[in-house]
């Protein structure tokens, strides 16, 4: 009971930093996808100017870290509905 | 569940005068994918074309140029008789070339007559305040003539400093000047013009008064470009004529110059000739007949044993029902499965559309989608956009379904929604949820299901969906390893995953219950990572814990949905907040709510294709395919053409 009156204060009540823990888990794989599709993607379309094949490949491969920001999404929603 | 298609392995073998009679039976039947030939110590050598190749790629070169410079672009076919269109081939060509060559030739004399123009014009430009007759400014014995510009201003007093006798015309605000002093003076004359930056410029040679010969000029003008304008409407009135001709004769040559450069595939020695290929079984005797009756029996065609080394490199045809060829399309996108490999393009009927289906599930967004796909394969009569447009219906049926299973429509709830705070009705009156059982984390498992209220119990569903999904890989490597490597091979490196995973359920129940069953769950784990390592080696142990991660991977079913879900009803509540926030006039504010909807809904709908797509797409090439896949087959591409534009 303590803690709690602790961090219930004007800012940081106990729906505050929950909204603050699901807003970071999604900011910070938000990020993290950005930064690993702009190198694939980079590459991707690079490949694909070369040979227009490669379009299915290249899309797959630019997907593939969304994986990061979805699990950010997921925890973000399991702090929301705990 | 397929395999490609049963391939034979064939060669036909003949004399050379009856080459192009098997040439042309092959390129008909457009069953037989050869095979080319690589020069060896054989002693066969590749051979020259047919005597007809240059003539034909010369009438090629010379129609496409003029296809291309008339921009003909492909389009409803018009079916023409291949005899007929040969027999007009040179003289329709000829004409052809030739008027679009007088044209051609008469829009760039009358170009360059335009530029011509144009410098005439602008020479004639600087004089244009002064307005002197262009024959003023010559012939004359003991007068200089200036003409130019000056930077500085000019008047009389400056040059009449040097003498009194000049005439002098200045225009302040062009600066053009033109200056007649007498030629013992020019000298000075000249020194004081260079004083304030005087440059020369050329008289016109043509005589006249600047502004009527500006107006002759500007006349001229007009009449070359009308002329220039009657001759492309010419040339585009050509293009009308002659398009059915220009693609009908291209599609010919085009088929003439495949055959005519054949023999610069094949084997041949001085007499014989041998082309190796492949041919569906199924289409084996078709190809052995069509031959034979071409060459009255002449050439020999025999079918070869494959061996087992070859086989990775037979040419790959699918072997699908009509209803799941559309996802072919899915299929050559990350890659052709190899001959000796399942073919998963009907597995992927069902589980593309599912996962798609599971992510969007609303009813309104099936139906506008649906209708689009509908229309736009109804509009476009192209095979590839007619199997996309297929996929895409599948996928709507599903969300249809799926839409009817989560009770949504464009983000609207249709069931009523019981919460703690009370009940809100949906947008069926009297269609209430019924709680089915428990859920996950206190939820309650309802019909429809709301998404956005029981989040825990949807990931777990969906992380076990994914199970499914993995699970029914594991079981299609199974079969694809014990059919070329045996039984043993697939149980160590397929049934070991299986076994996994039985040993986590095992003592993931056991350690629930708190009984002995974790202890036989660990055994039976160990003894799956046992057999997993003798299976694929150290690779197969590290590559453990990513099941978990492929399993979790489905959990974006569920967060995908829902952000689709928030966008939706985020566009109603600004829409409806809009209409209800003022009763009383209901005039600009309720078209821009309706406009807000409609566009809204307009954006989520472009993003219910890629968002579901990509990410149901995803689940089956990353996390399914990975589990049995290899791909990577050769396309099967058989010697022939499909005729759009003639008709033998």
């Amino acid at each position: 009971m303590v803690g709690e009156e602790l961090i219930s204060g004007p800012f940081l009540d106990a729906d505050g930093m929950k909204a603050l823990g699901a807003a970071l888990a999604i900011t910070v794989t938000g990020l993290a996808s950005a930064w690993a599709e702009k190198e694939i993607g980079t590459a991707a379309i690079g490949a694909m100017a070369e040979n227009e094949g490669l379009f299915g490949k290249g899309l797959i491969l630019t997907v593939i870290p969304e994986t990061i920001v979805i699990f950010g999404l997921v925890v973000a929603l399991l702090i929301n509905s705990a | 569940m397929s395999r490609p298609k049963e391939m034979t392995r064939a060669v036909i073998v003949g004399h050379k005068s009856i080459l192009k009679q098997t040439i042309d039976s092959l390129y008909d039947t457009n069953l037989f994918h050869i095979e080319d030939f690589v020069e060896d110590e054989s002693g066969f050598k590749i051979s020259k074309p047919l005597k007809n190749a240059e003539e034909v790629s010369k009438k090629l070169v010379k129609i496409r140029s003029i296809a291309n410079y008339l921009g003909i672009v492909h389009k409803e076919p018009v079916v023409q008789k291949t005899d007929s269109v040969l027999r007009d081939l040179d003289s329709k060509l000829d004409e052809l070339d030739r008027a679009i060559a007088t044209k051609t030739d008469a829009i760039a004399q009358l170009e360059n007559e335009l530029k011509d123009l144009d410098s005439q014009k602008r020479e004639l430009m600087p004089y244009l305040a002064i307005n002197l007759d262009f024959d003023d400014y010559r012939g004359y014995e003991s007068l200089k003539v200036f003409a130019g510009m000056v930077k500085g201003n000019l008047d009389g007093s400056q040059i009449s400093s040097i003498t009194k006798a000049y005439e002098l015309y200045f225009d302040p605000q062009s600066k053009a000047i033109v200056l007649f002093v007498a030629k013992s003076d020019a000298d000075k004359v000249y020194e004081l013009l260079q004083g304030i930056g005087f440059r020369e410029l050329r008289v016109p040679e043509r005589g006249g008064v600047p502004s009527e010969l500006l107006r002759f000029i500007e006349q001229k003008e007009a009449e070359v470009t009308r002329k220039i304008e009657s001759l492309r409407n010419e040339i585009e009135s050509l293009k009308t004529k002659y398009a059915d001709f220009i693609l009908a004769s291209d599609e010919i040559l085009s088929i003439e110059s495949q055959k005519a450069e054949l023999p610069l595939r094949i084997a041949t020695s001085a007499n014989a000739f041998i082309i190796e290929g492949w041919t569906p079984t199924e289409n084996y005797d078709k190809v052995v007949s069509a031959v034979n009756s071409a060459t009255n029996g002449k050439a020999y065609v025999s079918s070869l044993e494959i061996e087992e080394e070859e086989e990775e490199h037979v040419p790959v045809e699918y072997n699908n029902s009509k209803v799941a060829a559309p996802m072919q399309q899915i299929m050559d996108l990350y890659s052709r499965p190899k001959y000796t490999e399942l073919d998963p393009s009907s597995v992927i009927l069902i589980t593309f559309p599912l996962m798609y289906g599971l992510i969007l599930g609303d009813i309104g967004y099936a139906l506008i989608l649906g209708a689009i796909a509908l229309a736009v394969k109804k509009a476009i009569k192209s095979d590839a956009v007619g199997d996309l447009m297929n996929i895409l219906i599948y996928c709507q049926i599903s969300t249809f379904i799926f839409g009817i299973i989560y009770g949504e429509f464009l983000g609207f709830s249709l069931a009523s929604l019981h919460t703690e705070h009370g009940s809100v009705p949906g947008l069926i009156p009297g269609w209430e949820t019924i709680v089915l059982f428990e859920g996950l984390g206190g939820e309650e498992f309802t019909f429809p299901i709301h998404r956005t209220h029981m989040v825990m119990t949807m990931i777990a569903v969906t992380v076990l969906i994914g199970l499914l999904q993995l699970n029914l890989g594991f079981l299609l490597g199974f079969a694809n390893i014990s059919k070329h490597h045996g039984v043993k091979h697939a149980v160590l490196e397929k049934g070991s995953w299986l076994v996994i995973e039985l040993g986590v359920l095992l003592a993931a129940i056991g350690y629930l219950g708190g009984t002995g069953l974790a202890y036989v769950g660990a055994v039976v784990l160990v003894l799956g990572i046992v057999m997993l390592t003798m299976g694929e080696g150290i690779k197969g142990p590290i590559e453990l814990p990513s099941l978990m991660g492929n399993a979790l991977s489905y959990a974006r079913i569920i967060a995908v949905g829902l952000s689709s879900i928030y966008i939706a009803s985020t566009v109603n509540d600004i829409a409806f907040e809009m209409i209800w926030a003022d009763h009383s006039k209901i005039g600009f504010v309720a078209i821009a709510a309706i406009l807000v909807f409609i566009l809204g809904h307009a954006l989520n709908t472009v993003l219910s294709i890629i968002a579901p797509g990509l990410h149901a797409l995803r689940l089956q090439y990353v996390e399914f395919f990975g589990k049995f896949y290899e791909g990577g087959g050769r396309k099967y591409n058989p010697f022939g053409y499909i005729r759009k534009y003639t008709e033998e």
